[in-house]
């Protein structure tokens, strides 16, 4: 059916236009599936939920206190005071906290699972400084004991990322974090792919180190751009087939190749830039090599000196995911400060997000980014609690490119919903009922939604 | 609120002056504070801790001249927190070797990363950010089960702020990248038995001239009480060798890491050996560590250990010591267990003064703003030795570059 349609277009305008040669046979159109490994998600079994007297913090910046939430066919149906409904599950959540699903734009979960071993390092393809033909859902493991306790730290919605030992380390993928035993099951319908590219120490050093080009900052570079190159030709290629077939010629379809499928997918806007890029120099750099090849620079991973160009990010629309407190194991990540978030987040149009890139702070974003607001506050910012949790919510959702379906308390978004036992920033607080597409997926207090990994059953 | 603030800059700028005069002879009495004592006297209500010489040298006294009043003004204050099993000081940047002394391939029982230590590396500073006052340095070892000696610091960053050397022989056991852990074990078992045997054989024939070889000396300190062996295990079965290790040898014996150490506590608090746990450590990284979980230490100190909270390895995010502790809380574990984890115990296990409020004490001592283990706390004031240290480090100084805004480039802010 996707071959089809074009093809009858092409052929019905054919009909139409004057000077085209109708008795050129056609073969059928070559059309590249983008779709091949398609999610087969479906919500878990869920009731019409209705949350009350919480203070809900919706993820837009707004604070509602003794407020209730409506979750219904697995959407949020409503927010605000003294809501009701007859046929819903009553959870009274007073003295509680309620925000959006926490949302992970930079996680190993599942390509560097626990327990660490040879057997499931399946995160880097460290056999070229181009790699873009390897999708990281592809080496999934979906057992990984980690996304149990991630969804307990509140995580309803993470990116897995290859790792960050070539430039272009290949394709994101978005996941709901739901136990199952297939990635695709996990697999965030409709959210856009991401590409993973590293700026500095990490390329150079592995390739360098066997005398293969990038050795320097300047070799990374000329590595990228090497590679848009050829998926600009390759796309125009793409391009010229289509138009020709559009016009009823019958041209020979380019020949398929993997590594450039993806990078022209960046190019027509489809795939999402994940740089991981901590210094402030490449990261206007990484800028400006989206805009001499046509496409958007996305968003700065592990960006710790993302602080000295928070102007360059916001003018150009670029978002930064960042640590609090990460810094000193390379010199690219030296000049960490604790309010990196709160000075990105201050400029205006800004994209401030805070992420993990750890099985262990995966599960305490919330308390992430208690660190940051408390430093910043400290230090002349006057940030709020309903401020700060659109760092790893709708900040993080639009990153991704999923902020039409989740990130926020919306009505008519995704029921992606955390209740927590007091003030998320706290450092007690805990989350004690998470739910996914209105599903509750995990509860604190009931043996019955906490999941477990088949790794560990059994073991003693 | 407002009040206390300025009190406490009057009197910072005033303990500035002094601290320049290096008048350590004077009495400062903090008054006024909810003192966690860390002791069996527990939280003392409007409180007031004298200290001079650098020596804690009265608590809530009757009558007594003072040469400088602090008032915390209700404030929360402890003792200031122990570090333990990081390299703070022998790195800088964990990727630049020239400024990586932590580890060694030769590195062997004899190994002391002291001689690398730098008070000036830039993780000092940030780490008294987050109340840390004391610190157990270890280092990463190397291709022996044997990674040299640990040292004490205090976090002044003066020259003179390593405190004590070879403090403890540290082992590193359990699982091999390569071959079998029998060896491990194997060559920590023979090395205790053949040094006893030699110091046996010593004193029978005294006048033997043979010199003890330096790793021996090192051993027999060990066999005498002196110092402790430091034991980073994980897996149980590991861990029980080491308990019969103890008894064997009546040695001094620390388990560090203990991912499986809930499933022999048992054994552990009858043979009285304390466990230092990264208390955030939950997932089962390895095989030999399946029983991580965020209320293990909770498990521990209801079985009877001593436990003592730790973030092993890296030293740049040592500062965070504080909320691993309220983590721990948050899972189970009394509020005064914790303080006392990276406290107390944490000095008892590794013999060193301090980690508590008493008369005789050093004046390690932090001022807080709220719940020490609360992000939405932060360090007042801090005393290390009865001085005052500064709370500013280089990330303190960026951000304040950049946060500015004027015409010329940042650089010359």
């Amino acid at each position: 059916m996707v071959k089809l349609t074009p093809s009858l277009v092409a052929v019905a305008l054919c009909v139409a236009l004057s000077g085209c040669n109708p008795a050129e046979q056609q073969d059928p159109q070559v059309v590249i599936n983008t779709n091949p490994y398609p999610s087969t998600y479906h919500a878990l079994p869920n009731v019409t939920t209705l949350l009350k007297n919480a203070i809900v913090l919706t993820g837009t910046g707004e604070r509602i206190d003794d407020a209730d939430l409506l979750i219904k066919d697995g959407k949020i149906s409503a927010v605000g005071q003294q809501l009701s409904e007859e046929s819903a599950v009553v959870i009274d959540a007073k003295g509680k906290w309620i925000t959006p699903g926490i949302i992970d734009v930079h996680s190993h979960l599942g390509v560097y699972p626990s327990p660490n071993a040879e057997s499931h390092n399946d995160g880097n393809e460290m056999t070229n400084p181009v790699t873009a033909e390897v999708w990281a859902e592809h080496s999934v493991w979906p057992q990984d004991p980690g996304f149990n306790r991630a969804r307990e730290g509140g995580i309803t919605t993470l990116q897995i990322l290859p790792g960050s030992a070539n430039l272009i380390g290949g394709r994101g993928v978005t996941l709901k974090n739901i136990p199952a035993t297939t990635m695709q099951a996990m697999k965030f319908p409709q959210a856009p792919y991401g590409l993973k590219m590293a700026c500095g120490e990490n390329p150079k050093n592995l390739y360098g180190g066997r005398n293969e080009l990038p050795m320097t900052r300047m070799g990374n570079m000329a590595g990228y751009r090497t590679a848009f190159i050829q998926a600009s030709e390759y796309k125009r290629a793409w391009d010229k087939y289509n138009a020709d077939y559009a016009a009823g010629k019958n041209p020979v379809a380019p020949e398929r190749d993997l590594m450039k499928d993806t990078l022209k997918g960046v190019l027509e806007g489809d795939i999402l830039i994940h740089n991981h890029c901590y210094k402030a120099e490449e990261m206007a750099m990484m800028i400006d090599l989206g805009k001499e090849f046509g496409y958007h620079a996305g968003t700065f991973h592990h960006a710790v000196e993302a602080y000295k160009v928070a102007d360059l990010l916001a003018e150009n629309g670029n978002c930064a995911a960042m640590w609090p407190d990460w810094w000193g194991f390379k010199l690219e990540a030296y000049d960490m400060v604790l309010e990196n978030v709160a000075m990105v987040d201050a400029v205006k149009n800004s994209c401030a997000i805070v992420h993990s890139d750890s099985g262990v702070t995966i599960q305490r974003l919330n308390q992430e980014t208690a660190k940051i607001m408390h430093a910043a506050n400290d230090n002349g910012f006057e940030i709020t609690e309903q401020h700060a949790i659109g760092w790893i919510t709708s900040n993080a959702a639009k990153s991704l490119g999923i902020s039409d379906k989740t990130g926020s308390l919306e009505v008519g978004k995704n029921a992606d919903v955390v209740i927590w036992n007091s003030n998320p920033f706290s450092v007690y607080a805990q989350a004690e009922k998470v739910f996914i597409d209105g599903a509750k997926v995990f509860d604190r207090n009931d043996a019955a939604y906490q999941a477990q990994s088949d790794f560990m059953l059994g073991q003693q | 609120m407002t009040l206390f603030n300025k009190s406490l800059l009057a009197l910072s700028l005033s303990a500035g002056m002094l601290l320049s005069c290096a008048v350590k002879a004077e009495s400062v009495a903090i008054i006024n504070a909810t003192v966690h004592t860390a002791t069996e006297q527990g939280v003392l209500n409007q409180a007031t801790v004298v200290f001079e010489n650098g020596i804690i040298s009265a608590i809530n006294p009757q009558n007594m001249p003072f040469d400088r009043v602090v008032d915390a003004n209700g404030a929360t204050l402890t003792p200031g927190f122990i570090a333990a099993m990081n390299d703070m000081g022998l790195v800088e940047v964990g990727a630049v070797a020239t400024s990586r002394d932590a580890s060694d391939k030769e590195a062997d029982i004899i190994f002391d990363p002291s001689l690398a230590f730098n008070p000036k590396a830039t993780t000092i500073p940030f780490a008294r950010k987050g109340g840390i006052t004391r610190n157990i340095v270890t280092s990463g070892g190397g291709e022996s089960v044997f990674a040299g000696e640990t040292f004490v610091v205090d976090l002044t960053g003066d020259f003179d702020s390593v405190l004590a050397t070879n403090t403890g022989l540290f082992v590193q056991l359990g699982a091999a990248d390569e071959g079998s852990r029998a060896i491990g074990m194997q060559q920590l078992i023979h090395k205790l038995d053949d040094v006893k045997k030699g110091l046996f054989q010593d004193k029978k024939a005294k006048d033997k001239d043979d010199e003890v070889s330096r790793e021996d000396t090192v051993i027999a300190s060990v066999l005498a009480g002196k110092k402790p062996l430091i034991v980073a295990v994980d897996r149980a079965s590991d861990i029980l060798h080491v308990v019969n290790l103890k008894q064997k040898f009546d040695i001094d014996v620390v388990i560090v890491n203990g991912a499986d150490a809930v499933l022999v506590a048992e054994q552990l608090a009858k043979a009285n050996i304390p466990v230092v746990i990264d208390a955030m450590r939950n997932l089962p990284e390895s095989f030999d560590a399946l029983h991580n979980s965020l209320d293990n230490a909770a498990k521990l100190v209801k079985s009877g250990v001593k436990v003592a909270i730790a973030l092993p390895g890296d030293s740049h995010g040592v500062y965070a010591l504080r909320y691993s502790a309220g983590n721990a809380v948050a899972n189970g574990m009394d509020y005064n267990d914790a303080l006392a984890a990276i406290t107390s115990n944490i000095a008892d296990i590794f013999h060193l003064e301090g980690g508590r409020i008493a008369v005789g004490q050093p004046a390690d001592l932090v001022l807080w703003s709220g719940d020490p283990f609360e992000y939405s706390s932060k360090v007042q004031m801090m005393w290390i030795a009865g001085d005052e240290q500064g709370l500013q480090s280089r990330q303190d100084a960026l951000r304040d570059r950049y946060l500015k805004k004027t015409a010329m480039p940042a650089a010359y802010r």
